[in-house]
């Protein structure tokens, strides 16, 4: 029998908690009126979220090395995708 | 214990196959995220270009209803990772309820997006078919509701099959097809499970929260 990695049930459910609070987080902080502060408090939160899901949800903490160069490339070709796209913008406005 | 885990023929063993299945879930999430990414950019594209008019478009989206479904979506996540736990540690019945608790989330998920849906219809915000916004920004408003609809009714396409598949591995799990050995089919459901989650956190500040003040 092979061992895996099992971590306890309070781990999910302390990340799950930590989600609902940044959701919460999330849309007080859209009522308060900062400008352009406001969306870089919503992206810097969902990613905060997302790596949450990532790491704990996804087992990406404890994965073997070959599937976080994988996960890693979906995000790196992500970026690519996006920077190359906005260079336009950068320059046009 | 079920029986022993088959290893196909081109594995060394039982964890060279599990580590395989894992890595081709992740190539194809990695497909995913690029395909949902393309979306992003031309919701950033559009964006740059009118933000005004995103400001206007976000304030008319139904911020309590899209809310209380992040929330639902959240802990759908949660319930995924304890049923795969549960799976891993042997336990059947645990296992069984958890994906169970999962699929019904997200059917509850699926029912508020509906209504959301039928309450956009009647504010008259369905492009091509009944939108009838006016203002300085009607046409970026009419854009923002092109990629409200795409992004949020593709999302809702990944749930059904999100949902089905945990019909599908629940059933497996009822007939004893799972043993702390063999897991596979639930830990891949719940890797495409979270990353619709992902792209659903990303999603909700995109459309609910750009301008609320």
């Amino acid at each position: 029998m092979i061992s895996h990695p099992v971590p306890p049930a309070r781990t999910y459910v302390l990340v799950w908690v930590a989600l609902l609070a940044l959701l919460l987080v999330t849309l007080g902080s859209a009522y308060v009126p900062l400008g352009r502060i406001n969306a870089a408090i919503n992206l810097a939160i969902a990613a905060t979220k997302a790596l949450l899901v990532v790491f704990f949800f996804m087992h990406l903490r404890s994965a073997h090395s070959m599937l976080r160069i994988a996960a890693t490339a979906g995000f790196f070709w992500l970026a690519i995708l996006v920077g190359l796209s906005l260079t336009d913008f950068a320059v046009r406005y | 214990m079920a029986e022993a885990v088959i290893v196909a023929r081109q594995f060394d063993d039982a964890e060279q196959q599990r580590r395989a299945s894992d890595l081709g879930m992740w190539v194809f999430l990695a497909t995913e995220i690029l395909f949902f990414g393309g979306l992003f950019v031309a919701y950033t594209a559009t964006r740059l270009h009118d933000p005004q008019a995103f400001a206007t478009a976000s304030r008319l989206t139904n911020v309590t209803l899209g809310s209380i479904n992040t929330g639902v979506l959240l802990t759908s996540s949660l319930t995924m990772a304890l049923a795969v736990r549960a799976t891993k540690l042997g336990l059947r019945r645990a296992s069984i309820g958890f994906l169970c608790a999962t699929a019904a989330l997200g059917i509850a998920f699926l029912g508020i997006k509906f209504t959301e849906y039928v309450r956009d219809w009647h504010e008259r915000l369905v492009p091509v078919l009944n939108f009838a916004h006016v203002g300085p920004h009607a046409g970026g408003v009419e854009t923002f509701f092109y990629l409200y609809f795409f992004t949020t009714g593709l999302h809702a396409i990944h749930l059904i099959i999100g949902i089905a598949t945990v019909a599908v591995v629940a059933t497996m799990a009822a007939r004893r097809r799972f043993s702390p050995d063999y897991f596979t089919p639930v830990e891949l459901t719940g890797l495409y499970w979270h990353l619709v989650d992902v792209v659903w956190i990303f999603l909700y500040p995109l459309l609910y929260l750009v301008a609320r003040t």
